[in-house]
């Protein structure tokens, strides 16, 4: 079915185009030129994404299934690289330098940690054609997996980047759930998952440990973390029903929000479109996350299946992460909005990972 | 099925954001509209006072003062322009270096700009009055470092200064930030963690004339904890005093617990003027100056210790039965080693181990020396302390060195000659020690036989604190602390004793003088003792860089000491 291509193609390009003028708002007021030219990089990047995309989309994604642990391991050298000579900024080891640009390994380990419990979960047994996942036990099913996904886990975290380490658990408890894991070891693991938080909490950085309290009162410090929650609302809250229209949002304009234009571009857009402007980029996201999970529904083959499960479950939580941060529902933990937030690495990895979606619907009915 | 709950699950999410969001926009829109109309969350950092230091009777040697700075609100172009042309009026200055400052200092829109720093409190009243025209303009006590004592203790104290490019690096990850105000040098830079303060503010909203509308939030800045040093105030100006204009070090410790209680430098600086700043050329020419007046010498200085040196070596070689009491030398104003010829300082004929440190023959000890060989001496200076730093709690603190003929042979290619033992047993050639270590090594012939570990810490917030390293034995015979004691007694006692002007004071004094060879230049004087020789309870050290002989050290320790009696401070 062609339409499924077109719609993810169409909705992908109207966020991206939403996102570049929300970035071209955020920044042009600021002085340099290196602002003045955020947004065209950011459309290099979109074009490069969308030409992953249509290349991707046209090929078969079966090959992944063979290379998954090839991208494991290429993803999971690039984080460790990222400990070795990443570049600091903004106090986290998070960007590597390649050629001209600054790459994000976080946001390839997503991508891979899909494809790899996909691929996990999807095995078959030699002497029976059904699934081996809904009858794997309690160490093959649950905790081989988390030893896997924990590794690179606990690594995005030491960077220290709490959102995206966060993404990976979150995408793996659904990904083993939907695996048709049994039940009982699916409450297993979230048992095994919630018990060391208290100690986990000794670990964090001061920092992240103060973005949570921030988070149940911001008022407790406004001069450091509360304040960006405190910008954020006010920034979406002030936008009203209809907004006060493009480039004339006070707030992202006059600096009072901080990251503008990547972590909080849903209050900048927020602010100059308003609550009708928002629903309507709701929906378009409610649309994408809803039609990977209709591939999801109508392909035959396990690993497509899961993958594109796992793909949509992904995007939809880091939507709903980062815009519940801007509206001071969710704690500020770096998560990137897909597709509208500016960065190179995020953007090109969701469009592949929409090209993946696109390319599972076109095969589906192979098996 | 499972993939229903998903969905339903995404259903949730997506709904219970947009009722946030109805109700962030449509129900409280007018709200926020109001506030971001307005721009109207200001932010008034308030700091708290970085901790005092005291001396150990409670005398603040470091405080805090208040010092006024003027901020202001950044409002449009037109009014901050009549609102500075008011500014200029009132302080009477220059219209456009206050252009000039608020762009320097401006960080953000929400926050106020640091406009003039360090008012006095007549202008800071004066300018508080335009505050009734002028609401945008605030008036904020800043606690700033003042030093009651000026110099005193500078070495000890270090100074406090913004931070620097490297510090924060290091720092970063305990929430140091830039434009911090952190220590330099001394307990300010050791202690800086406890010393340091948190910020503290407000944030508030202001109307469209940037008055004052309500409170938002509020966080109380906490002051840095207050740090007691060992150091007397008393004893420290004295000694200070004492030193005048002569370069040089001089420690007065506790031989039993390590407690400083006075460590003097000179050259040393005023810490204030990284304070006021009134001078601008003050601190860069302080850091050029070539007599380093921010070392501290007596604990980063390495120098030969000459002569003192002899006391290690004049028990290591009874210790190890090397000599005993009775070993007699015949000193005819010199020796041969090998094939030259090594001096001593005049001709004192037969001498025993108590009479040669008296006169402090070198013969005796090129003797002795060769006797013990060049690994033995190196043993037993090793055990005194030397070749490491003593732990005293001070930053940048120097290890000195001790050569070792193993040394000798991997590093220079070269053999250990007798003759390198020989400069070695007066404690010349390649030893360098810092004058701490050599308090340190004559507090263990005072409280006979450990080696104490330095403190100038006494207690942090009221609560004493127990140093790093305990004390630790030499493991010396009490035969051999006596004998030494006895020599070192013999230099003041002895009308013929190198120190004997140190004799006829209302204490018994004993101790060894130093005339250390400093290449190019004067000889550096030393004289190293502790007090009262009956029951020793005090090391003193008094250091004279090039001055030339050891006998001006003990007039200056002579000094020191009246001032310490006429004072009653011990």
């Amino acid at each position: 079915m062609k339409s499924s291509f077109l719609m993810i193609l169409v909705i992908a390009l109207i966020i991206a185009g939403l996102g570049i003028i929300s970035i071209y708002s955020g920044t042009y007021q600021k002085e340099g030129s290196l602002w003045q030219l955020t947004y065209q990089r950011q459309i290099l990047w979109v074009i490069i994404g969308l030409v992953c995309f249509l290349i991707i989309s046209f090929v078969n994604y079966r090959p992944l299934w063979d290379w998954t642990y090839v991208l494991f391991g290429v993803a999971m050298v690039c984080l460790l690289l990222v400990f070795i000579l990443g570049i600091v900024r903004l106090g986290a080891q998070r960007w590597l330098r390649l050629l001209w640009f600054n790459f994000q390994p976080s946001e390839l380990v997503k991508l891979s940690v899909v494809v790899f419990l996909a691929r996990y979960f999807s095995r078959k047994s030699i002497d029976d054609i059904g699934l081996i996942s809904s009858r794997l036990g309690m160490f093959r099913g649950v905790l081989l997996p988390l030893f896997f996904v924990g590794i690179p886990m606990s690594m995005i975290i030491e960077q220290p980047d709490l959102g995206s380490g966060l993404m990976v658990l979150f995408t793996f408890i659904a990904m083993v759930y939907l695996a048709k894991i049994k039940i009982r070891y699916c409450i297993v693991l979230l048992v095994i998952l919630l018990v060391p938080i208290p100690f986990l909490w000794q670990m964090l950085r001061d920092y992240q440990k103060e973005r949570l309290m921030v988070f149940l009162n911001p008022n407790i410090d406004p001069l450091g973390a509360g304040y960006t929650i405190i910008q954020s609302k006010i920034a979406i809250g002030s936008g009203g029903l209809w907004g006060k229209g493009w480039l004339g949002g006070t707030q992202s304009q006059l600096h009072f929000l901080p990251e503008a234009h990547t972590d909080f571009i849903f209050a900048t857009f927020g602010e100059e479109w308003g609550f009708i402007g928002g629903m309507f980029l709701f929906v378009l996201y409610f649309l994408l996350v809803r039609q990977g999970i209709v591939i999801a529904r109508r392909t035959r083959d396990q690993f497509g299946r899961l993958l594109a499960l796992g793909i949509s479950v992904m995007l939809g939580l880091q939507i709903f992460v980062n815009i519940a941060m801007t509206m001071g529902l969710a704690p500020v933990v770096g998560v990137p909005l897909p597709l509208m937030s500016y960065g190179g690495s995020s953007v090109v990895v969701t469009f592949i990972s929409l090209g993946i979606l696109s390319s599972i619907d076109r095969r589906k009915t192979m098996f | 099925m499972r993939v229903n709950l998903v969905i339903g699950l995404f259903v949730c999410l997506f709904l219970t954001l947009s009722t946030r969001f109805f109700s962030l926009s449509v129900m409280q829109g007018e709200e926020f509209r109001e506030l971001s109309y307005k721009n109207c969350i200001r932010l008034l950092p308030q700091p708290g006072a970085r901790g005092r230091i005291f001396d150990r009777h409670g005398v603040v040697i470091a405080d805090n003062k208040l010092s006024y700075d003027l901020l202001l609100l950044p409002q449009s172009k037109n009014e901050t322009e009549s609102t500075l042309s008011s500014i200029a009026g009132v302080l009477g200055t220059d219209l456009a270096r206050l252009r000039i400052n608020f762009r320097r200092n401006f960080i953000s829109s929400s926050l106020p700009v640091r406009l003039v720093k360090s008012l006095t409190l007549t202008t800071a009243i004066a300018l508080a009055q335009l505050k009734t025209d002028i609401p945008s303009i605030f008036i904020q006590p800043n606690p700033q470092r003042t030093y009651p004592f000026g110099k005193l203790a500078c070495h000890v104290l270090g100074y406090v200064n913004e931070i620097d490019h490297w510090r924060l690096t290091q720092l970063e990850p305990y929430g140091y930030k830039t434009k911090d105000i952190v220590g330099f040098g001394g307990i300010e830079e050791k202690y800086d963690y406890y010393l340091r303060q948190e910020e503290g503010g407000f944030s508030f909203e202001v109307d469209h004339r940037g008055k004052i509308s309500r409170t938002v939030g509020f966080r109380l800045p906490t002051n840095g904890r207050d740090i007691q040093l060992t150091i007397d105030a008393g004893i420290q100006k004295v000694a200070e005093d004492n030193l005048a204009q002569q370069k040089g070090t001089i420690i007065i410790m506790d031989a039993y617990n390590g407690e400083i209680l006075a460590m003097a430098n000179v050259p040393g600086f005023e810490p204030s003027i990284f304070v006021d700043r009134l001078d601008p050329m003050a601190i860069p020419d302080m850091f050029n100056d070539p007599n380093a007046p921010l070392l501290n010498r007596a604990i980063s200085g390495m120098y030969p210790p000459g002569s003192i040196f002899k006391a290690v070596v004049g028990a290591a070689a009874l210790e190890r039965g090397k000599i005993t009491k009775n070993t007699r030398f015949l000193c005819e104003g010199g020796t041969l080693v090998g094939d030259r010829k090594f001096p001593c300082s005049s001709i004192h004929h037969s001498q025993d181990i108590i009479a040669a440190l008296t006169h402090s023959c070198n013969v005796f000890f090129y003797r002795t020396g060769l006797l013990l060989t060049g690994s033995g001496i190196y043993d037993n200076a090793v055990r005194f302390g030397l070749g490491k730093p003593t732990g005293c709690q001070l930053p940048y603190e120097s290890s000195g060195f001790v050569p070792s003929p193993f040394w000798k042979q991997v590093n220079k290619f070269k053999k250990w000659f007798d003759g390198d033992t020989a400069n070695f047993s007066i404690g010349q050639g390649y030893l360098l020690v810092t004058p701490l270590q050599m308090v340190r090594m004559m507090a263990v012939f005072a409280n006979k036989g450990a080696l104490v570990t330095p403190m100038i810490v006494k207690a942090i917030d009221a609560k004493a604190i127990t140093p790093e390293k305990k004390n630790t034995s030499v493991a010396l015979n009490p035969e051999t602390i006596e004998y030494i004691r006895q020599g070192l007694r013999g230099v003041v006692s002895e009308s013929t004793g190198t120190g004997h002007v140190l004799s006829g004071l209302a204490l018994t004094v004993a101790g060894k003088t130093g005339t250390a060879q400093a290449p190019g230049g004067q000889s550096h004087a030393w004289f190293v003792g502790f007090f009262p020789y009956e029951e020793s309870r005090y090391v003193i050290c008094v250091f004279l860089e090039n001055a030339g002989s050891g006998h001006l050290a003990c007039v200056v320790a002579r000094h020191v000491l009246e001032g310490v009696i006429s004072g009653k401070f011990l």
